[in-house]
Parts: structure tokens; sequence; C-alpha cells
């Protein structure tokens, strides 16, 4: 199978028209139906498959074999959803997804990957349990302030609770809403940040940019302590 | 012993010191560590983030990330050939250094 | 032009009017750096870094640095010449680095003076020299400077030469041919000849599709060779000459078909004996070769101050000790980067930039009453076969029975590796030029 990955990819190499740096199309803001024209042809997962090609791929450098970030800085997968998986790969594909220098490197990374490589690696990704990642401890005010916002937002500034797309668990929502157990934190403050100021906006309507942009960097740390905490302990 | 036996253990020995090069004098970790900073950012400070910033890595992060890399448990592009260039106690002393250093706020 | 006799003489019997007293208070003292490439620049600031109470003086003749890494994509446009220039205004105000914008004119060892074209005498403590390379145009008979600044520019020091040679790749006749003379060893950058031939072939492919490419070698072999050609082969159909087959992956399948790049090495006569820049033809051991745009990277030795300074050897490079770069002609000086003798170490910018390093952490022990702690330096030397396309070496080196060696054998990128780790491999580079310029200058 790694042969005939070369081979396709080198087709690919030799089509490539443009530099990896060349100038990057704007990013496309999707409608809620848009994203879910997309989902609905989402090819089935193939969960062996997604683990064959999370080392082939080279996923599992910086993803981890089990999905889970070997250094705080990537983000971990154990446990996302297929359907943020899948979403954030094609986004990186057609260009949707240039928020940082790290973007950019995914970018090169999912070139060669087909639609079904995209579900498969997806689904093992699904397959596997989140586990906690290593964070900041928080204290018991720190904590509190980061449920309350988790669990019941904050009304005065028209901040839903994370858990009504996220899940109570972190466990991720609806349609592509992504899972935020086990996170690591260095990846959740960079996407919070990149949200915020506008530099990624592939989700649906923009939707995560008006929550992202009320929350203090404060919070946004605490949260990601918060949510970095979640998950399978132990490992 | 039998001669199998024997140029097994010998073969092992002669793996372990290929893997783990014993250096008679060893740099500090700071002067190791001068040697990732073309890429990953004077002392490890980096801003952005294609190559990971190493300041303030927790020390076990850093020696399992480089013992990965250097068994090839960890794929990578170079930093394979990097880690298969220092022994544990360097790794150490390098993850030491690291980790005293505060990060970059701007990551 | 004053010769080396002249130039030390120079250096003499000015020392009453020091306008930079040298000072040597505890572990203090006045270290003065000349030239401010990578390797006088990194060490700039790693002596700050080390000990920020040291004075620290660099006396460069320009106001800002043309970086030679990376500057081949000006040939291809993707990139500026105004992307190549580096200030040194962090150095400055970051750092508290002293600038002397001035050409090193007069050297006197015994007092520990240099003296400027404008006239300033300034007085060390220790003295870095970082002088680089000096490109021998009149090695190649036909071939001078003059010749290189109009008809055969070789841009290997970044400049006016690099923007004339994009100018003539952009204004190359349909199936021009673009001949590129590599140098022999040693030189700066080892694949970067054979990088720049790689980024020319992609670039024609889009713009002058029946163009060609040949570089003629006095050489068999260089750094990267294999992954090089293994590139070449998968993106313009390159033929893999039979002594390098075995070991290519099974993808490999030679056409036997003439391909846009062709290397034309010392085995086969590609070693040049003259150039007639009227007609723009090498004339080479197994024959003429013409060109439509010609690119020679002329014989290389160190840079001419060190031959002012009496730095050199018979080699036309500099000797020096291995732990510490100090040089073996004089005492308290130092000579890092492309003009030091540093045995395994290539040419290189990373190498340069790690001698630095060492060698400012060396000073300051020196000046601090310590003896020098154990060396180590690294280098990584990232290349393109194509801008999507990436492939490297890495070593470390360490102080082995008093020369430099490399650590390990195993430096490439293998050649079985896959076409996302290669595609990494050319990011990767993209963002070297970034994280490695700001470990030098910022």
């Amino acid at each position: 199978m790694s042969r005939l990955n070369t081979f396709a990819s080198l087709a690919l190499v030799l089509a490539a028209a443009h530099p990896v740096h060349a100038a990057q199309p704007a990013p496309r803001t999707p409608s809620v139906a848009d994203v879910r024209a997309t989902l609905a042809a989402m090819p089935r997962g193939d969960v062996r498959r997604g683990k064959e090609l999370n080392q082939t791929l080279m996923c599992a450098s910086c993803h981890g074999d089990d999905g889970v970030a070997p250094t705080r800085n990537w983000a971990s997968l154990a446990g996302q959803r297929a359907a943020y998986t899948y979403k954030s790969l094609l986004d990186y594909q057609t260009g949707g997804r240039h928020e940082n220098p790290r973007a950019t490197l995914m970018a090169v990374a999912v070139k060669d990957m087909s639609r079904q490589d995209m579900a498969d690696v997806a689904a093992y990704y699904a397959s596997l349990p989140a586990v906690a990642a290593p964070a900041p401890r928080l204290d018991a005010a720190a904590h509190a302030r980061a449920d309350r916002l988790a669990r019941r937002g904050d009304p005065a500034r028209l901040l839903t609770p994370c858990a009504s797309c996220h899940g109570a668990a972190g466990q991720g929502g609806i349609n592509e809403t992504p899972a935020l157990a086990g996170q690591s934190v260095g990846s959740f403050v960079r996407t919070m940040q990149d949200y915020r100021a506008g530099r990624r906006v592939t989700d649906a309507n923009q939707g995560m940019r008006q929550f992202a942009e009320r929350l203090t960097a404060e919070e946004i740390r605490e949260l990601a302590a918060y949510y970095a905490r979640m998950g399978k302990t132990g490992r | 012993m039998g001669t199998l036996m024997k140029s097994l253990v010998f073969a092992c020995a002669a793996l372990a010191a290929a893997i783990h090069p014993a250096h008679a004098a060893e740099p500090t970790g700071e002067a190791m560590a001068a040697t990732c900073a073309g890429c990953h950012g004077t002392q490890g400070r980096l801003g952005t983030v294609e190559f990971m910033p190493l300041a303030g890595m927790a020390e076990q992060e850093f020696v399992r990330a480089m013992q990965d890399f250097r068994s090839g448990k960890r794929q990578a592009t170079l930093m394979g050939l990097v880690a298969g260039s220092f022994s544990d106690g360097e790794i150490e002393a390098m993850a030491r250094y690291f980790a005293g250093v505060k990060p970059n706020a701007a990551k | 032009m004053l010769n080396r006799r002249n130039f030390l003489k120079a250096g003499a019997g000015l020392a009453l009017a020091a306008a930079f007293p040298a000072r040597a208070a505890a572990g203090a003292g006045h270290v003065v750096i000349i030239g401010g490439g990578v390797g006088g620049a990194t060490a700039a600031k790693h002596l700050k870094l080390t000990n920020p109470a040291l004075r620290v003086t660099v006396i460069e003749a320009n106001r800002s640095y043309i970086r030679p890494y990376g500057s081949s994509e000006v040939l291809t446009g993707h990139v500026g010449m105004d992307d190549l220039v580096v200030s040194y205004d962090a150095l400055k105000s970051k750092y508290g680095v002293e600038f002397v914008f001035d050409t090193v004119t007069g050297f006197d060892p015994d007092r520990k003076q240099v003296r400027t074209a404008g006239r300033q005498t300034v007085a060390y403590d220790k003295l870095i020299v970082s002088p680089g390379i000096s490109l021998q145009y009149q090695a190649i008979p036909g071939y001078s400077a003059a010749v290189a600044e109009t008809r055969a520019p070789s841009g290997w020091i970044p400049g006016s030469q690099t923007a004339l040679l994009a100018q003539q790749l952009k204004a190359m006749r349909p199936g021009g041919t673009f001949v590129i003379v590599a140098p022999p060893n040693p030189y700066r950058c080892p694949p970067g000849p054979y990088e720049r031939g790689a980024l020319v072939t992609e670039w024609m492919r889009r713009h002058n599709p029946s163009g060609k490419v040949v570089i003629l070698d006095p050489k068999d072999s260089f750094v990267t060779d294999a992954t090089m050609q293994l590139g070449w082969h998968r993106l313009y159909g390159y033929d893999i000459p039979d002594d390098y087959l075995s070991d290519m992956p099974a993808d490999v399948d030679n056409r036997g078909k003439p391909s846009p790049i062709e290397w034309v090495r010392a085995k086969d006569g590609g070693t040049t004996e003259r150039i007639d820049a009227r007609s723009l033809t090498v004339t080479t051991r197994g024959g003429a070769v013409k060109a439509d745009v010609l690119n020679i990277v002329p014989p290389m030795k160190a840079g001419k101050l060190a031959f002012d300074m009496g730095l050199t050897d018979a080699s036309g490079w500099c000797p020096v000790d291995r732990r510490t770069f100090e040089s073996s002609v004089h005492k308290d000086v130092f000579v890092i980067g492309d003009a030091s003798i540093a045995d395994a170490m290539p040419k290189s910018g990373f190498a340069a930039n790690t001698q630095a390093k060492v060698t400012a952490r060396a000073v300051a022990a020196q000046l601090a009453g310590r003896a020098p702690g154990e060396p180590v330096w690294g280098n990584t030397c990232y290349a393109l076969a194509g801008s999507n396309y990436g492939l490297f070496v890495a070593d470390v080196f360490r102080l082995k029975d008093g020369k430099i060696a490399r650590v390990s054998d195993q430096r490439y990128l293998p050649l079985d590796a896959s076409m996302a780790k290669i595609r990494l491999g050319a990011a990767y580079q993209q963002a070297w030029l970034k994280t490695f310029t700001e470990d030098c200058f910022a």
C-alpha cells in the first residue's frame, strides 16, 4: 500500500502548479447548509485503515500513535468527532485553513489525501478514548469560573454554555462541533485566538468567533486547562 | 555461554553503544541546546509554530520526544538524525536546560 | 589597495589615538567582531546573551546584510532581492551590540588593534573575524569579476549578480540552455549549485518549457547527491546514473530520454578548462558547451580580509584551534564561518551559526578566567529539488582527537521517504529561512 501511495503522491507532486507559499485563496465561510452537505457526502470511515494511514501519512509524528499529541503544542485527536476531523482535513486541503504557520504544514501534509483517507483517519481518531492532557492545575476559584462558563455560560455577555454544543463531558456535539476533552492546552488557546482574531473562519457562519471574542485571555487559558484535564487518566 | 549467545550479547552491546554513544566529555545542556536554535528559536523561545518551541517544555516530554525520534518510534523529517547524535544523559541535560527557560509569551 | 605587508603596517603605530580603549574588568572586556554576516552577527548576539557586561562591537562595511541562503529563490521570482535584506537593528536595540560601519584597513596583533578606512582605531581584548569567502574568478581562464558583473554572473555572494542572473533567465530565448559551472571542494553551501539547477528547471517548465539546465562539475559527487537526483528524476524525468541506481526505490525508472536537467560529472568530462565570455561557451574536458545563460560558481577561498590579516595558510583557508576557533597564527584572534578550516563541518550558514556560539562561549569564558567548555556543533542544510520537494543533510559535530568529526553516518533524507515527508521538508525549509535568520540577527 505504501508503494501505491508513493505513486499516487508522485502524480500530485508533478501536477502541483504552485509552490508551498504561493498566495492563498481567501477562505470562504460556509453556511450551516453547506456544512451539512459536506458531511452528508462523507464516506464511511474504516478504523483499521485509518490507523495505518495515521502512520504512513506521518500524522502520528505530531498527533501521536493513539491520537494523543506527544508534545503539548499540537492538537490531540483521540476521541475527536469524525465529522470535525473530516471537515478540518477537507478545509486544509481546499485552502480554507491558513490561520497560522502550523496550518501551512497541515495543508502540505494532507495534500494527497483522498476523501476516503480523510474519513478513515477521522474514524480512527473517533474510535480512541480521549486522554487527559498535561495542564496547569486550576485553583478552586478558577475551576469554578471555567466550569460556570462551560455549563451555564454567561447570559450577561450572551455567552451560551460551551457544553450546549461541545457536550457536558467535552465530548463534542452535533454536526462538526469538536470534542474538547483532553485537548492540549497550546492547541486550545491558539485555536481560540485564531477564532477571536478572525483568522479562522471556516466554521458554519463563523459561529465560534462570537464566543471567542467575548472571552478574556484569562478565561481562555482557564477553559483550556479545564478541558485538557477531562478524559481518561492514568496513561 | 554458547557462541551464538556470546555473539548476541556482543551484538547487543555494540548496538547499545551505537545507539547511545558515550562521549568522554559532555557539553553543557545549554551548549547542546544552542545547536537546536537555528530551527527552534534562540534558547528554544520560538515565536512561530512551524517548529516546536522548546522553552518551558516539561523535562519528561522533551526526553520522551528525543528518545522516540532516536529509536524511530516517532517519525520525523530529520529529528531522528539529530536525536541519534546525543546520549541519554545529554538529552536529559538539554531537557533540564529547556525546562528552565521561560517560554515566549507570543507563542 | 593595500598589500598584506602594508595592511599589517597600517595597523601598527596608531595606538595613541585609540578611540575604543579596551577595558578588562572582571569577566568583562571588549570583543570586536569583523564581519556582520551569519558568523559575526550570531557571535555578537551570543556574547551579549552569555555575558551582557561584555562590550561587543561589530565592524561591518554594509549597513544591512543580504542573506545568501535561499537567494536562488530570487532567480525564480519566489522572493525578491528586498526579501534577502536583513537589518542589524535588533542586534543594536535588543542586545546592545555596537556597530562601526566601515572597512578594516589595518591590523596590529601585538597592540591588539584594528584600523578602519574611516581612520578609527579600535582596540580589542578578543577579536573574532568572520570574513566569509572570496570568489576566485581568475581561477577560470576567461572569467573575471568584470565578466561576472556583466556577462556570466556567479551570484554566489548575493547582490547585483543575483539580480542580473534573474534578469538573464527571464530574457533567455525559448529552448535556451542555462549552464551552471559548479565549484570544486571546498565551497560555500554544498547542495546550493544543484538546488539552483533544480529551481531553474522547475521555473522553466512553466515559463520556457523547451529550455534546459546543464550543470558542469569538476567533481564526481556532491552532498545530498542521491536524494537530489531522485527528486530530479521524479520531477523532471532525469535519468539517474548507473552508479547511483542500486540504492534507489522501486519507482525509479530511467527512460533513456533527454531530460531538462543534466549533470556532467568530472568523469564524464564536466571539468571546466576555460570560458569564452563573448560567445558564452564553456570549454570542458569533454568538449564545448554553448550557454544562453552562463552561471559560474567559481572556486573559493577565505574572504580577502583573512588574507590581508595574515590568517590564512597555504590552502587559502584559516587554520584554527578546533576547540575555540582561535587562530593558529595570532593569539586572541578567532576565525569563524566559511573562512575557517573546520574538518568535517561544511561551509554553510548553519555551521557558521553554531561555530559562532561555541566561540562566543569560549571567548566569554576566557575573559572570565575560565577554561572553555566541551564544544558541540551542528549543521542542517535543507535543499529543494523543487519548491514542494525538500531534502536535507543533518549533522552533529564533536571534537575528536583534536579534529571536528561528525557523530553519525546517518545524515540524509532516506531514499524511501514518503511524499508527505518530502513535502514537509520543503515547508520546513521555508520556515527555517525565517527561524534561522531570527536566531542569527534578532
